[in-house]
Formats: structure tokens, sequence, C-alpha cells
């Protein structure tokens, strides 16, 4: 069991992290373009990378047995999607330095959103009863209303980019909008107290990440991101928050050494 | 020859529904609300049957508010048994 030291313990890890990221980005964007680029790429390894590693290890407490097990196996498909992602991104942008959009990197980064919507509902899952099909049409609602604002942008630059690269701008907002109901259902949960705070990690990582992602084709089509954009700041959060999500699971979790439950049966007979 | 009473009975079908409805979570689950009932509690899960109101509570502390959608399983799946005193004492308590 979580202590409550453990648990504060946990939240001051948490934005010691956040604020130790973004302090590094803040200081590469000072010292020029170059270090900037340099700095956010080498980000992309030990973040995501964290990331992949804990869900690893949660997905194998789980095993592939009962919902929350499936869960974490999705999540790890989410994890290793957008690490390799991440990585083929810095190939493109460090070593052969050309545009990474659109490359391989946007296969892995759009395979990764069928595991983290099938993660969520398996996620959400126990706590179905709280979701209200009011809930349910408003969040649904709430997430097609900011997907037309980023298909119109998308579809304003029509002229400028290929078919290809429309339709691969046109799936980012699309998937995000999909990801969104369960992570805002899970963010709504929290606000009603239904959940604590750790378990909620997970949907407002989702949030930032469809945050991330529209300020990123805003800034992408008015021609204004450069890789150690702010924007790259959200992504890391996001990764960050996933991380200390998953954290915490395995914490709640963990393997303790007596058998309680055998003892219990051996008791009854 | 075992002889088992109504109330071992009904003990044994709340343990075994109560354990099987955590394992359908994932082993980890059941692992830690045994665990969490032996640390606040000092009981195992067979003794939840007098006490239904330690696992509500354990539950709580594990899902939140939301424990309902555990207990609506466990609810389900001892309804066929429902009629019998103890089981309706176990689901009355668990359920408020």
């Amino acid at each position: 069991m979580q202590t409550n030291l453990e648990k504060s313990q946990t939240k001051k890890y948490l934005l010691l992290s956040i604020l130790g990221t973004g302090f590094i980005m803040l200081t590469a964007n000072f010292a020029g373009q170059e270090v900037t680029n340099l700095t956010t790429n080498l980000l992309y390894v030990p973040v995501p990378g964290a990331l992949v590693v804990l869900s690893i290890m949660i997905a194998a407490r789980f095993s592939v047995k009962g919902e929350h097990g499936r869960a974490w196996i999705f999540f790890v498909g989410v994890a290793v999607s957008w690490f390799i992602a991440e990585q083929i991104w810095l190939v493109y942008d460090l070593v052969y330095q050309i545009d990474p959009f659109p490359s391989l990197a946007d296969f892995f980064y759009l395979a990764g959103y069928p595991f983290l919507f099938l993660f969520s509902i398996y996620y959400l899952k126990p706590l179905q009863r709280a979701i209200s099909k009011k809930t349910l049409t408003y969040v649904s609602l709430t997430a097609v209303t900011l997907l037309i604002p980023s298909v119109y942008m998308a579809l304003d630059q029509n002229s400028q980019i290929g078919d290809f690269e429309l339709a691969l701008a046109l799936s980012y907002p699309i998937v995000d909008a999909i990801v969104l109901i369960p992570a805002l259902i899970g963010v709504i949960l929290f606000f009603r107290g239904e959940v604590n705070f750790l378990w909620s990690l997970i949907c407002v990582a989702i949030i930032l990440n469809v945050v991330a992602d529209t300020g990123f084709l805003i800034t992408s089509m008015n021609g204004s991101y450069y890789m150690g954009h702010p924007i790259d700041m959200l992504f890391l959060w996001a990764y960050i928050l996933f991380s200390f999500g998953v954290y915490s699971h395995i914490q709640i979790f963990k393997k303790h050494r007596p058998n309680i439950k055998s003892q219990s049966l051996d008791d009854l007979r | 020859m075992f002889d088992a009473t109504n109330g071992e009975i009904s003990k044994a079908l709340v343990t075994l529904t109560i354990e099987k409805t955590l394992l359908n979570m994932g082993k980890p689950v059941l692992d830690e609300v045994a665990r969490r009932l032996f640390t606040n509690y000092k009981c195992f899960i067979p003794d939840c049957h007098e006490h239904p109101e330690y696992l509500k509570s354990v539950l709580k502390e594990l899902y939140g508010n939301c424990y309902g959608n555990i207990v609506e399983s466990i609810k389900k799946s001892l309804d066929e048994f429902a009629t019998k005193k103890s089981i309706e004492h176990f689901l009355m308590v668990i359920s408020e």
C-alpha cells in the first residue's frame, strides 16, 4: 500500500521532474538554436524510455490475465510505439538533418493511438458505473467541438501540402479527439472526488498530449515550430505524467512477501 | 465425511465470489485487497462474510467512490443465493 509519505514523495518527484524538464528546455532556448535542438532531441531518449521500462514493469506484474492486465499490455503498446517514433524522429532530425514530417515516425505515433484508446477503455472499466450517459454525451460533444478547428486548420493548408501529408495532418486531430473522450471522463471523475489524483494522472497526460498535438499542428502550419519550441515541453510533460501515473500503480500493486490469501483459505478448511 | 453447515457454505460462496471478481481484474488486485484487509483489520477474505464493511472500505481506498462496479459484479454472482440470510446480509451491507 502506498503510505501518505510515499504519496507526497511521488507528488514531490513529479513536480521536480516537471520543473526540471522545463528548466532544461528554457535554458537550452537561451543558449541558441543548435543547443535547443540537441537538448530537446536528447531529452526524448530518457523520458519516453523511462515510460517504456515502467509500463513493461506494470504489465509484467499483472501479466495478461484480468482486465487490468489487458489494459497494461495495451499501454506497453503505446509506450513502445511512441518511443520508436521519437527515436526515428531523432535520427531524421539529428543524424540525417531532414524534416521528420512525414516519415516512418508518424506511422509509429499513429500506431500508439488505438492502443491508447483500448488502454483507456480497460483502465476506466472498474469506474464504469460512475460514468453517466450525460457525462459521456457532454464529453463526446466537447471532443468533437475541439476537433473542428484543428481539422479546419489542416484543410486550410490544402494548397501548400500534398495529399499524403494532408491525410497525416488530419489523422492526428481525429485520433486525438477519440482518445480525449475517455481522458476527459477520467479527469471529471477526479474532480467529482471519485478517484484519487494518481489514478487520474494518466488521463491528465492524455489531455496534455492532445493539447501538445494541437499546438504542434498550429505551429507547424504557421511555420513557427522548431525543435525545442515550448510545445515540446508539453509533449515531455505528458510523458512524465504518464510515467508517474504508471509508477503510482506499480507502488499500489507491488509484490509483498507473505501470502495472506493462502493462509485465509487454510483457516477456512 | 465433511459436513458443512449452511453458514460455512455461505462463507465459502462469498469468499470464492470475492476472489473470482478480484481475479478477473488481475491477481495483483486480489493480493492487494487481501493485504489491506489484513493490515487494516487483521482479517482475511473469508472474514468479509461477517464483516462486509471491511471489504467495502478497502475497495473504497483503492478505487475511491467508484468501487460500486466491483460490488455490482459480486452482487450479480451471488444473486441466485441472495435468499440465504447471511448472504442477504452481506449483500445489503456491501451495497449500502
